[in-house]
């Protein structure tokens, strides 16, 4: 081997090996100069996607109403959001005063945003969103939308946001089966799916009675995702020796997401 | 190379085929590694890979680790450098035909490399998250990536061809300059 291939070659192992040392903070740091630099061509880049998208959209529909209808959807969702965590919140707070024990109320907002990019990975299920640091929006928040739980917030820049579906294998979510004790985390499978993304419940005790129907709903443990957010429905059930797993069915239509809501903290 | 993933950027992944892509930043690299020498194609493999990573890494696991006691790995930063490096290593073991002119070789070696990069991510994945599971549309993501991919590659060879001839640096040997005066 010639020397100047041999130091190119040191060198490129040196870097490399610079490069897989660091730290999840670096690599955020590294991330957010890169996202910085290609803002506006990413920008355009999904302008042009969104764009696609309407015009297919136009040919059912004209634009005027088309618009006009996206707004009244994101407004609906949200105040339906809004709504439905309020009346739970209500009756939280009827629980906690006959208890004597309520001390603070929970803070509980969302804000809208639109899906402008879809899979911009190869291997990860994400998508891209219109919002923000500028709209208080930070790391793993959770993001829903009317139907029920969409994922969490992976990586923010000042005016987008990368959302982590909840069929990527990574994004896991504590949940409980309504109508029984059972809890389990829910997760992805892995790679895309054959037909319709299934997701899958584990951790469910062997005998457990869960049958084909039941809705699954968050739990609220874990600090990631608030509680009483719907996941999707039971489908299948496969029984083990030491624990069980389900299939479920997810409540969104994640190859028709449009208009989303991420849910906005205290620390927020 | 940052042309093309600044291109990159405006193509949409094809849903009905499966999810598949066309990825750009890749072929443009893999064109090159066949054209240029090995210091010059190492340093296109790390700010590549660099690139690549800073695009599409994920964060880390969130939440009480006690609740979601599984962590769920994915590939790490600074991989994509080692898989590029290893790819362009590819590429230049058929840069002789390249440089007699047989240009074909490079198109059909770009595809395949292409889906030994998907496959190799895959693997390291699955490697990583334990259980292999692969179905069939997984495979027909790499499969019609790696193909969609391959059938730009000779534009990119072109453009390559175009370019080094713009700044009269040429790309292929004495003997095919004289039969084809047009590539030189």
């Amino acid at each position: 081997m010639k020397p100047l291939n041999l130091i190119a070659l040191l060198l490129f192992l040196a870097g490399a090996v610079w490069a897989l040392t660091r730290s999840d903070r670096a690599v955020r740091n590294i991330q957010a100069v890169y996202y910085r630099a290609v803002s506006p061509f990413l920008k355009a880049g999904s302008g042009i996607e969104t764009k696609a998208r309407s015009f297919v959209k136009e040919i059912r529909h004209s634009k005027d109403l088309e618009a006009e209808l996206e707004v009244t959807r994101e407004q609906l969702g949200r105040l339906r959001l809004i709504e439905s965590r309020f009346r739970s919140l209500e009756e939280e707070n009827v629980q906690l005063r006959n208890a004597l024990k309520f001390k603070q109320s929970t803070r509980f907002d969302v804000v809208a945003a639109r899906v402008v990019r879809r899979n911009p990975t190869t291997w990860w299920q994400t998508v891209e969103i219109d919002v923000g640091a500028d709209r208080q929006v930070g790391s793993d928040l959770s993001v829903l939308c009317n139907e029920g739980l969409v994922g969490r917030i992976d990586r923010i820049g000042k005016d987008r946001s990368s959302v982590l579906l909840l069929t990527d294998e990574k994004c896991q979510v504590a949940a409980r089966i309504e109508g029984s004790p059972e809890v389990g985390i829910v997760s992805s499978r892995r790679g895309i799916a054959d037909g319709k993304p299934m997701l899958r419940i584990r951790f469910l005790s062997a005998n457990s009675a869960v049958r084909p129907g039941q809705r699954v709903f968050t739990t609220g443990h874990g600090g990631v995702f608030q509680p009483d957010i719907l996941v999707g429905t039971i489908d299948s059930v496969d029984k083990g020796a030491l624990a069980s797993e389900a299939l479920i069915r997810p409540a969104v239509d994640f190859a028709d997401l449009g208009a989303v809501f991420v849910v906005l903290t205290e620390e927020s | 190379m940052i042309a093309a993933l600044l291109v990159q950027q405006f193509m949409p992944t094809f849903t009905g085929i499966y999810s598949s892509r066309i990825l750009l930043l890749h072929l443009v690299f893999l064109c090159a590694a066949v054209t240029v020498g090995q210091p010059t194609m190492l340093l296109l493999a790390f700010i590549g890979g660099i690139l690549w990573d800073a695009q599409c890494a994920l964060g880390p696991d969130v939440g009480d680790p006690e609740v979601y006691v599984e962590q769920v790995e994915s590939l790490r930063f600074g991989f994509s450098v080692l898989m590029f490096g290893a790819l362009g290593f590819l590429m230049q073991g058929i840069q002789p035909l390249y440089r007699r002119g047989k240009w074909q070789f490079s198109v059909l070696l770009s595809g395949i490399a292409i889906f030994f990069y998907l496959a190799g991510e895959y693997l390291v994945i699955n490697f990583l998250r334990g259980d292999f599971m692969l179905t069939r549309a997984t495979f027909m993501q790499m499969v019609y990536t790696s193909v969609l991919t391959m059938l730009v590659s000779p534009l990119i060879l072109w453009l390559l061809a175009l370019i080094a001839k713009r700044y009269g640096h040429s790309l292929f040997s004495e003997r095919k300059q004289k039969r084809h005066p047009a590539w030189s």
